[in-house]
């Protein structure tokens, strides 16, 4: 495990040097412009919109420089011959995938937690003090992230760049409409389609029933259990897909 | 790869086969390598572009898979091996002495093992005053320089290089061959490619010549350069474009070989 | 001796010169052009006309098209058009006064966002001006429905019924809702007194008073501004019956808000 951890550390200096922070600096002029608008518009909202608004940024941010990040994982290594570095140790296959991802996680966990405390401090300078299921929020956010980034691995191991991160960028949309799949496994009409759908529904991940955004804004309610079961939902399909990514990876020659 | 001390490399009727193109066209890149690197043997392995070296180096090392065939390291592990890959370009925003630690990690060194380890190969290579360096400001003759620190982090007792003296200016070719002279004076075993013949012939003990993906001659260097004359150029374009010649020394029994 | 070839060396003299002026063209040129662009740019933009939100024919889609949207992203879009809606407001009440798709997207807002309590007390009021009366009932009651704990969507309702209601029933449905709020957790103290007040018979113009009050207190902007036309037209003309007539309001409210509410009624008196 020291290996992937080496990995792991090495991946998270690369990344942080190659000034992907520069994007909470973005996120962060672009919430203040918005709430020196929104305070004049909101009619009093500005608590509200400022917080629904800045968590689909800190989201919009978030799976755009985990995908941009997490395509290029493997090509990166190979075009740069830090594989051949890499893989002439005695290093497994899984601890390499293994320490990309918990490097990437690191460094998005900065990025994400970054945000969101900028949006927490803002809104409390703004409007007063925000409720803590903010920064909740921005850690589901951030578990949304860590599934992308998994799948994005994943395609990265056998897919171009571009292609792993639009399939990547798809899979967030997809699962963001994941409930509408559902309805089509029960339209029971035509049993192909339905086991279709229903393979589709278990297989894309479910965003859209693991979101804190609408318990912030005061639209759902959510007790501890239910969250502790959305965060373990996520967390067990970010391990399924790097699993996923480990087989692919193995069979790898370079 | 399987373990067995009788040779540092016993690679034994390697093929690779793979595919290329649109249509998946097969291409056979090995047609069945044969070739034995002796415990504390410097061994050249020359070939024209596109002979199978680098693929072989690749399958001893285990990154690649074999076709057929087998390719066995005579250590006891990976840990026990440095690797230089052609024309490596490193982690950009990774220092000289960060690169260096990172190997050492993943090679299990202890903590203080690793800060000897990275303090004698900055020294070995001259790069003590830009380990600091993000690798990305290096020229191309401090990068190679740097892959051979990694390469030599771990005190192997087995040294693969690819080219080692790419982008190396005289000085930098300089250090490099005297660095190969002394894992040579140490005993070590050392396997590298290089179309650099003049040095093949300076610092191997033996010289293994391939062409479109098999070994067609192997033998010790005074074998393919004669007291009398010639030169090792001269016989490596023989080899190469005519087929390979017997050895003029018999008796040294060293296995040349006719294709 | 050999004559120098100047033209070997790379150009000294006339050949430089005309290097020189080469580059210098070139530079010219490309500089131009570049401002030439620019102007273009800025010309192209600053001559497009604004979309007004004022315009009468602004599209607002069925809440039906959003429904596939992930929760995450719904609330967003009912933000989105919460702010449209408030300009397309503004706009209109001080423009035409015509507010076509105002029930479009009071509708919209809503049913993204069923607990977006301030929607409804803005949409309300905002569709009574429109001339939706019914329309503003309705939407309240629907508030009251998915917001059972919210008190202010209740009086807001019991006020409209009492002040727009044709019935004879009036006084009573209104104060059923009063009931309805005051049992909400947190709610209000005063609540019950209105409830008991609209119970008692006569002095209606006190009773609107005492509602507007509330609408003040709680109010918007919008709302604020609409409670003080309304209790300028309800309280007396004469001050001293005008500051007696205002008192019932202190308790409605917090000093500052009442002092203020008295300094603007008392205020309009004195105004010619």
């Amino acid at each position: 495990m020291s290996r992937a951890f080496a990995i792991a550390a090495n991946t998270f200096r690369e990344t942080i040097r190659d000034r992907i922070l520069l994007v909470i600096l973005v996120f962060a002029l672009a919430m203040i412009v918005a709430s020196l608008w929104l305070a004049s518009i909101s009619l009093g909202q500005e608590a509200r919109l400022m917080q629904d608004f800045g968590l689909v940024a800190v989201s919009g941010f978030g799976v755009i420089v985990a995908v941009f990040v997490s395509a290029g994982l493997v090509r990166k290594e190979i075009d740069k011959r830090t594989v051949f570095i890499i893989f002439s140790k005695p290093v497994g296959r899984g601890e390499f995938i293994a320490g990309k991802f918990l490097g990437l996680s690191a460094t998005m966990a900065i990025v994400v937690f970054g945000m969101t405390v900028f949006l927490f401090l803002l809104v409390w300078a703004v409007a007063g003090e925000p409720s803590g299921r903010l920064l909740v929020a921005g850690g589901f956010i951030y578990l949304q992230v860590l599934v992308v980034m998994a799948v994005t691995i994943f395609f990265s191991t056998f897919a171009a760049p571009v292609l792993a991160a639009v399939l990547g960028l798809c899979v967030f949309a997809a699962g963001q409409l994941s409930h509408n799949v559902l309805s089509l496994t029960q339209l029971g009409e035509n049993a192909v389609l339905e086991g279709l759908s229903w393979v589709v529904f278990l297989v894309v991940p479910n965003f859209s029933a693991v979101s804190l955004t609408p318990v912030v804004v005061g639209e759902q309610v959510a007790d501890w259990s239910t969250i502790s079961g959305w965060g373990g939902y996520l967390v067990a399909y970010a391990v399924i897909m790097l699993g996923l990514s480990w087989l692919v990876f193995r069979r790898k020659e370079f | 790869m399987e373990r067995e001390p009788a040779a540092a490399v016993s690679i034994e009727g390697l093929r690779k086969t793979v595919t290329v193109g649109f249509r998946r066209r097969r291409v056979e890149i090995l047609k069945g390598v044969d070739l034995t690197v002796g415990e504390g043997e410097t061994v050249g392995l020359l070939g024209p572009n596109g002979a199978g070296k680098t693929t072989t180096l690749k399958i001893a090392l285990g990154l690649m898979r074999p076709s057929a065939g087998t390719a066995r390291l005579g250590v006891a592990g990976l840990h026990e091996v440095g690797y230089l890959p052609e024309n490596a370009y490193f982690y950009d925003y990774l220092s000289g002495r960060e690169l260096l630690g990172l190997c050492a990690r993943l090679l299990g060194l202890s903590r203080g093992a690793r800060d000897e380890r990275i303090a004698e190969a900055l020294k070995e290579v001259g790069l003590q005053d830009a380990a600091g360096t993000q690798l990305r400001k290096y020229s191309k003759g401090m990068l190679q320089r740097i892959g051979i620190a990694q390469a030599l982090i771990n005190d192997p007792r087995l040294i693969l290089l690819d080219e080692p003296m790419t982008g190396l200016d005289p000085i930098g070719r300089v250090e490099v061959k005297r660095i190969i002279q002394r894992l040579r004076e140490e005993g070590r075993t050392v396997l590298f490619n290089s179309h650099i013949l003049a040095d093949v012939g300076e610092l191997c003990s033996h010289v293994a010549i391939m062409r479109s993906g098999e070994v067609v001659w192997r033998g010790p260097v005074e074998d393919a350069v004669p007291s009398g004359g010639g030169s090792l150029e001269d016989f490596f374009v023989q080899v190469v474009t005519e087929g390979a010649v017997e050895p003029e020394n018999a008796e040294s029994g060293s296995p040349g070989v006719t294709r | 001796m050999r004559a120098r070839d100047d033209s070997r060396k790379g150009g000294r003299g006339p050949s430089r010169a005309a290097g020189r002026r080469g580059a210098l063209l070139r530079g010219v040129v490309v500089g131009l052009v570049m401002l030439g662009c620019v102007a273009g740019v800025v010309a192209f933009q600053v001559t497009r006309p604004a979309r007004s939100a004022a315009d009468p024919a602004v599209f607002v889609p069925s809440p039906k098209f959003f429904r596939d949207l992930s929760p995450s992203f719904r609330t967003a879009v009912a933000d989105a058009y919460w702010l449209a809606m408030v300009q397309y407001y503004g706009e209109h009440v001080k423009g035409d006064g015509q507010f076509d798709a105002l029930p479009a997207y009071v509708r919209l807002v809503t049913d993204l966002s069923p607990r977006f309590e301030r929607a409804y007390m803005f949409g309300s009021f905002a569709l009574l001006d429109a001339g939706e009366g019914q329309e503003a009932y309705e939407l309240l009651v629907r508030g009251a429905r998915r917001n059972p704990d919210s008190w202010r969507i209740m009086v807001t309702l019991g006020m409209l019924i009492y002040t727009y209601a044709d019935s004879p029933d009036k006084d009573k449905l209104a104060a059923e809702w009063y009931e309805k709020a005051a049992a909400v957790p947190g709610s209000p103290d005063y609540i019950p007194r209105v409830a008991a007040e609209l119970l008692t018979k006569g002095g209606e113009e006190a009773k609107s008073a005492l509602m507007w009050g509330q609408v003040y207190a709680t109010g918007d902007t919008y709302a604020r501004d609409k409670a003080l036309v309304e209790l300028d037209e309800l309280l007396p003309r004469d001050p001293q019956q005008r500051k007696e007539a205002l008192q019932p309001l202190a308790a409605l409210m917090t000093p500052q808000q009442f002092l203020t509410l008295s300094s603007i009624l008392m205020g309009v008196l004195e105004t010619p």
